[in-house]
C-alpha cells in the first residue's frame, strides 16, 4: 500500500461528479509481452477499481472529460505502475509492467498486496534481485539486508538470524506455511533450509503470526512462493554462481510448469559446492561446504478448490574451522592471544573433523476448499524430518563415528477457516503437532539432547479490522498445550550437586553404572495475544503500533542439555525446572512514502519474565582441567532498540539508503547486559541505473559495525607456566572485537535476450578492501578472522 | 457440510499421526568411550629399580553457583589433593605415563593403546616451573612415523635438591613436536594433570 503514494500528489475535486467518459486499454507484461490477468487498476482518489480481463482489457466508466486522472496499475507479480492520464488527449492506452524494476524494488516498503498473514503487523521483504544476488549464501546472509536482523555464527557457514537481538526459538522460520523444525539447540545450529526453493522472504521485526506461532518474541520470517499462473505456460530459472573465495560455485535450477486445467508442477534443485575459504590474511583451513537440495512441488487447482503436495530434501556438509576444536580453557586462551589459527593447511576440498553434516526431509499436503468467496477452509498436514551428525576430532575407535546423531521428527496437522467481508477479516484455527527426537546410540559421547515426545495442540482466533480506509486494527490470541516426555539421564555427580533427588527422585526408571535415567512428562499451556493498528494519514504517512504478548516454553535444550562445548571449552546445562516465559512487546513503526525523501523508523521496547539465558555457573574438574559451566537459567529482561530505514534519490537515476540499527538488551534486575548482543550497524547503499543505457546497475554498499562497548564480564582465569613460573592470566572471552567497515560493490547487467529467453549478468564483490575483522557475533572469532575479498560472477537464466 | 469436512479431515490426519509412533521408547545409557578419566605415573629409580605408582584422576565435582560474581575465579589448585613426586638428587628416574577410561569399572579401558596407535597425532609433554630437572624420552618409549619420540615413557635426571611444578599434557594433533613450552606444541589438550616434583 505504501508504494502507492509514492508518486502520489495533489489529487482533483471533481470525482464526485456524475461523468460519462470512459478510459480503456491493455496491460501487459513488459519481459514476455503477454496479457496481464487480474491486474487491479484503480483512479487515485475515487472508489473507481476495475481488473483486467485475461486478454489484459480493462475499461473505467464514468470519468469526466477533459480532466487529468491518475491512475496506479497493481499486480501481484509486478510492482504497482503509476500514471496521469489526460483524457483530453486519449482515451486509450497499452501499459507493459515492468518485472526489471521490481527487481530493484527497495525492501524499506512493505507489501501489503498480499495479505496471507492476518496480522496487522508490518513486514519487510527481501527484493528478488537480493535474494538472487545472496543465491550462493545462506538464508542469513541474505535477511542481514534488513535492518534489525544480524546474523549469530559460528565460522562462516553456520548462521542463524537474530531480529531485534533475539535469537534461537524466539525467531520463528515458517517455509510454505509449516514452522521450521530443526535441531535449533545451540548457536551452531544453523536453519537448514534452502532459500532458493522459495520465491518470497518476508521478516516480521518483533512479533508472532498468531497463525503460526506464538512463542517468536524475537520476530518470524516467512519464506514461501507465490502460486503459478493458471494458464498453459513452463516458466523456469536458472543460477550460476562463480566465487573466487573459497573456489566454490553453485548451481540452482527450477522450472515450473502449469496449464489452463488448474494442474501445476514446480521442481528446483541447488547444488553448492566451496573449499577452504580465506581470510585476508590466511587460508581457513577446513571451512569448505556441500549443499544438495531437491524440491517437487505438484498441484490442482479446481474451480472451488485446491490442492498441493510437496517434497523436498536438503543436505548440506559443513566443515568447522580445524583449529576451534580445544581440548581446554588452555588452548582456548592460547588461540585467543595469537592472531592467527596454529593450523593453516594448504586450500582444499576437503572436508576433515570437526564438521557437521544436516539432512532435513519434508512432506506436505495442503487442502483449501472455498465456500464462497469470503469463506475459505484450509488443511495442511506436514512431516519433517531432521538428521543431524556432527563429527569431532576424536580418537580410536570412535574416529569416525559423529559425537552427536540425532534425529528429530515432527509431523504437523493444521486446519484454518477464514471469513471475510470488504472491511474485516476472521481467522481461526487449530492444530495438532507431534514431534520425536531420538539420539541413535553408540556415539561413546553422553546425549547433548535426551530422546523426547512432544504431543502438542492448541488453536487460534485472530481478526482484522477494517475501521476505515485508513485505520486498520487487529487483535489475535493463540493458546497452545505442550507435553514433552523426556528421557534424560543424569549422571549421578551431577544430580548429587543439584540435589535433584527431593525433586526428580521419583521420576528415576532405571540406574546404570554412575547414571540415572528418569522419565518425566514437562507440560506448558501457553497464552499469547496481540493487539495493535496501523493508521494512514495524510496520505503518505503511516503509524502502526503493536502489542505483543508472547509465552514460550522452555525448549528442551534449555531444559536438559548436558554437553561439552568443543570451541568454548565449556559445559553446557540445561535446567529442568525453567517456567515458560513470557514476553510483552510494544513495537512502533513510523513511515513516510511520499516525495524524495522516505523514511521508516520502528522503535520497540520489550520486558520479559523468566527470559531463558545461558549463564556461567561455576567449574567442573576434568581430567584436562577446570571448565566453566554455564546453566541456562531464568532472568528478567529489558530489550530496547530501534531501526532506522531512508531513501533519498540524489537524482533520477542516483538513489542513496540507509539504515541504522541499535539494541540495548539488559538483565533487569542486575542491570547487566546479555551477552550478543548486536552492536550498532550502519549500512549505506548508492544505486546507480543507468538512464542511457538501461541494462546496467551499480550498487555501492557500505556497512559500519562498531564495537559493542556493553557487554557482561564473563572471563574466567586460568594458571599458565611462563618463563618457567606459574602466572595466573584472564581468559578473555567477553570483550568483543573492534569496530569495522566493509565495502561491497554489485555490478548488473539484462536482461538480454538469448534463445527466447533473458539472461542476466552479476558481477559482485564482497569486502572489496579485503579487510581483516572479527565478529563480535561469531562464535569462532577467538580463533579466526572473517573471510577476506570474494569476487562473485553470476550468470542468470531466466525462461 | 463444514462440521463434516473438519470432521473427515481431522481423523484422516489423526489416523496418520498415530502410524508413526509406537517404539520401544527406553533409551539405552550411552556411555562415554573415548574419554580420559585417569592418568598414571609410574616412577622408576633406576638406581635401585625401586618404584612408585602416581595416580591422578578426577573427582567430578564442581565448585557451586556464582551467578553474577564476576569475573570468575578459578581455585590455584586445579586438582583438590597435590600429588607430591619425591625424587632424590643427582639422580635417574624412568617416568611412564599411562592413560585410562573408567566411566565403566567393568571395563576399564586403557587409553594408552589408541594414543600409541595414533603416534603421529599424540605427545606427551611435560612442562616445569622451575630449573633443575631433565627431561628426555627414554629407551622403550614410541616413536612415530617422523621419528619423533611421544614422551610416553622419560627418563628424568635431577641434579640439586629443589621443588617444582610439573603440567603434564597429553596434546591431540600438535602442531609442532619439538619445543620447550606448551605454547610451542598448539593442538587441542587431551590431558592435563599436575603435581609438584620435590628434588631433596
Amino acid at each position: 500500500m505504501p508504494t502507492a503514494f509514492l508518486l502520489l500528489m495533489s489529487v482533483g475535486s471533481n470525482y464526485g461528479q456524475v461523468c460519462s467518459t470512459s478510459f480503456e486499454g491493455n496491460i501487459f507484461s513488459l519481459e514476455q509481452n503477454t496479457p496481464l490477468e487480474s491486474a487491479v487498476v484503480e483512479v487515485i482518489g475515487s472508489n473507481m477499481i476495475v481488473t483486467s480481463t485475461a486478454s489484459g482489457y480493462f475499461k473505467l466508466e464514468g470519468l469526466c472529460p477533459n480532466s487529468i486522472i491518475k491512475i496506479k496499475i497493481s499486480h501481484i507479480n509486478c510492482p504497482d505502475y503509476f500514471g496521469e492520464i489526460d483524457l483530453n488527449k486519449s482515451l486509450f492506452e497499452n501499459f507493459y509492467l515492468d518485472h526489471k524494476v521490481e527487481e530493484l524494488s527497495e525492501i524499506i516498503l512493505s507489501d501489503d498486496k498480499i495479505n496471507d498473514l492476518s496480522t496487522s503487523s508490518r513486514f519487510f521483504s527481501i527484493s528478488e534481485l537480493e535474494k538472487e544476488r545472496y543465491s550462493d549464501s545462506g538464508l542469513a546472509t541474505v535477511l542481514e539486508k534488513i535492518s534489525g536482523v544480524n546474523t549469530l555464527s559460528t565460522g562462516n557457514k553456520v548462521a542463524k538470524p537474530v531480529i531485534h537481538g533475539m535469537f534461537g526459538s524466539r525467531v520463528g522460520i515458517i517455509y510454505d506455511g509449516v514452522m521450521l523444525e530443526n535441531q535449533q539447540w545451540g548457536q551452531d545450529h544453523a536453519p537448514n533450509l534452502d532459500l532458493n526453493a522459495f520465491d518470497r522472504v518476508r521478516v516480521i521485526k518483533g512479533a508472532s503470526v498468531l497463525k503460526y506461532s506464538g512463542s517468536n518474541p524475537g520476530g518470524l520470517i516467512i519464506i514461501d512462493s507465490s502460486p503459478p499462473k493458471i494458464n498453459d505456460t513452463i516458466t523456469g530459472k536458472t543460477i550460476i554462481n562463480s566465487s573466487s573465495n573459497g573456489r566454490g560455485g553453485s548451481i540452482i535450477s527450477s522450472i515450473t510448469s502449469s496449464r489452463e486445467s488448474g494442474t501445476f508442477l514446480r521442481s528446483q534443485f541447488t547444488i553448492k559446492k566451496n573449499g577452504d575459504l580465506s581470510s585476508p590474511n590466511y587460508i581457513l583451513s577446513n571451512t569448505g561446504s556441500n549443499e544438495k537440495n531437491i524440491s517437487i512441488t505438484v498441484g490442482k487447482n479446481y474451480s472451488k478448490s485446491n490442492i498441493k503436495a510437496l517434497l523436498s530434501y536438503f543436505n548440506s556438509e559443513i566443515g568447522i574451522l580445524k583449529n576451534s576444536h580445544v581440548g581446554n580453557i588452555k588452548d582456548l586462551l592460547r588461540a585467543i592471544e595469537s592472531d592467527s589459527p596454529d593450523v593453516i593447511n594448504d586450500f582444499s576440498y576437503n572436508i576433515n573433523y570437526p564438521n557437521q553434516d544436516n539432512t532435513h526431509y519434508t512432506a506436505s499436503l495442503d487442502y483449501n476448499y472455498f465456500f464462497d468467496s469470503d469463506k475459505k477452509l484450509s488443511s495442511k498436514y506436514s512431516f519433517q524430518l531432521n538428521k543431524r551428525k556432527e563429527y569431532d576430532l576424536r580418537i580410536g575407535d570412535f574416529k569416525n563415528i559423529p559425537s552427536l546423531d540425532l534425529n528429530l521428527s515432527t509431523q504437523r496437522i493444521n486446519l484454518n477457516y477464514t471469513w471475510s467481508n470488504l472491511f474485516n477479516e476472521f481467522n481461526n484455527g487449530i492444530f495438532f503437532e507431534l514431534q520425536e527426537n531420538y539420539s541413535n546410540p553408540g556415539t561413546g559421547v553422553k546425549r547433548l539432547i535426551p530422546d523426547y515426545l512432544n504431543t502438542k495442540f492448541g488453536g487460534y482466533f485472530i481478526s482484522t479490522f477494517k475501521l476505515n480506509r485508513m485505520l486498520n486494527f487487529g487483535l489475535g490470541f493463540r493458546y497452545e498445550y505442550s507435553s514433552n516426555d523426556v528421557y534424560k539421564y543424569y549422571r549421578n555427580f551431577r544430580w548429587e550437586n543439584e540435589n535433584y533427588e527431593g525433586r526428580l527422585g521419583k521420576y528415576v526408571i532405571n540406574e546404570v553404572l554412575s547414571q540415572k535415567l528418569i522419565r518425566k512428562k514437562v507440560i506448558f499451556n501457553t497464552f499469547s495475544s496481540n493487539a495493535g493498528f496501523f493508521n494512514e494519514f495524510e496520505k503518505k504517512y503511516s503509524l502502526s503500533v503493536q502489542y505483543n504478548y508472547t509465552e514460550r516454553s522452555p525448549n528442551i535444550a534449555e531444559m536438559f542439555s548436558g554437553g561439552l562445548h568443543h570451541s568454548l571449552a565449556s559445559i553446557e546445562y540445561g535446567d529442568p525446572f525453567l517456567k515458560k516465559e513470557k514476553t510483552h512487546k510494544i513495537l512502533f513503526d513510523f513511515e513516510k512514502n511520499d516525495g524524495k525523501f522516505n523514511f521508516r523508523i520502528n522503535p520497540y521496547f520489550s520486558y520479559s519474565d523468566d527470559y531463558i539465558l545461558a549463564q556461567p555457573a561455576g567449574f567442573e574438574q576434568t581430567i584436562r582441567g577446570a571448565f566453566p559451566v554455564w546453566e541456562y537459567s531464568p532472568i528478567s529482561s529489558i530489550f530496547k532498540g530501534v531501526d532506522l530505514d531512508f531513501v533519498y534519490p540524489i537524482k533520477d537515476n542516483i538513489k542513496f539508503k540507509n539504515s541504522v540499527s541499535w539494541v540495548n538488551a539488559k538483565n533487569y534486575d542486575t542491570k547487566e547486559q546479555l551477552i550478543n548482543t548486536p552492536p550498532l550497524v550502519v549500512n549505506n547503499e548508492i544505486r546507480i541505473i543507468s538512464n542511457n543505457f538501461k541494462k546496467f546497475n551499480a550498487i555501492i554498499e557500505h556497512k559500519f559495525v562498531s564495537k559493542q562497548k556493553l557487554f557482561p564480564n564473563n572471563n574466567t582465569m586460568t594458571i599458565v607456566i611462563e618463563s618457567g613460573k606459574k602466572i595466573s592470566k584472564v581468559v578473555d572471552i567477553s570483550t568483543p572485537p573492534d569496530a569495522y567497515n566493509l565495502f561491497n560493490l554489485n555490478l548488473n547487467w539484462g536482461p538480454y535476450n538469448f534463445v527466447s529467453s533473458n539472461i542476466y549478468f552479476s558481477l559482485s564483490i564482497d569486502n572489496v578492501m579485503n579487510k581483516a575483522y572479527r565478529n563480535y557475533l561469531n562464535r569462532l572469532r577467538f580463533y579466526s578472522d572473517e573471510a577476506g575479498r570474494n569476487v562473485l560472477f553470476q550468470i542468470k537464466i531466466k525462461y | 457440510m463444514l462440521k463434516n469436512i473438519y470432521f473427515r479431515a481431522t481423523l484422516l490426519s489423526i489416523s496418520l499421526l498415530l502410524i508413526s509412533c509406537d517404539k520401544d521408547d527406553t533409551p539405552v545409557a550411552e556411555n562415554e568411550m573415548e574419554v580420559f578419566t585417569k592418568a598414571v605415573i609410574v616412577v622408576t629409580n633406576l638406581t635401585d629399580d625401586s618404584s612408585e605408582t602416581y595416580n591422578f584422576e578426577v573427582e567430578e565435582h564442581d565448585h557451586g553457583h556464582d551467578h553474577g560474581v564476576l569475573p570468575q575465579t578459578q581455585d590455584d589448585d586445579d586438582h583438590g589433593d597435590h600429588t607430591v613426586i619425591e625424587l632424590k638428587s643427582s639422580s635417574e628416574y624412568k617416568f611412564e605415563i599411562s592413560f585410562l577410561n573408567e566411566t565403566d569399572p567393568n571395563n576399564i579401558i586403557d587409553m594408552t593403546l589408541a594414543v600409541m596407535e595414533e603416534k603421529d597425532e599424540h605427545l606427551v609433554h611435560y612442562e616445569l616451573a622451575g630449573n633443575g630437572i631433565e627431561i628426555e624420552s627414554y629407551s622403550g618409549d614410541t616413536i612415530d612415523s617422523n621419528g619423533n619420540a611421544m614422551n610416553l615413557i622419560t627418563k628424568w635426571t635431577t641434579s640439586t635438591a629443589t621443588e617444582i611444578d610439573v603440567e603434564a599434557y597429553l596434546i591431540h594433533q600438535p602442531t609442532s613436536k619439538t619445543g620447550n613450552t606448551r605454547d610451542d606444541f598448539g593442538g587441542a589438550t587431551d590431558v592435563e594433570i599436575e603435581f609438584e616434583a620435590h628434588v631433596e
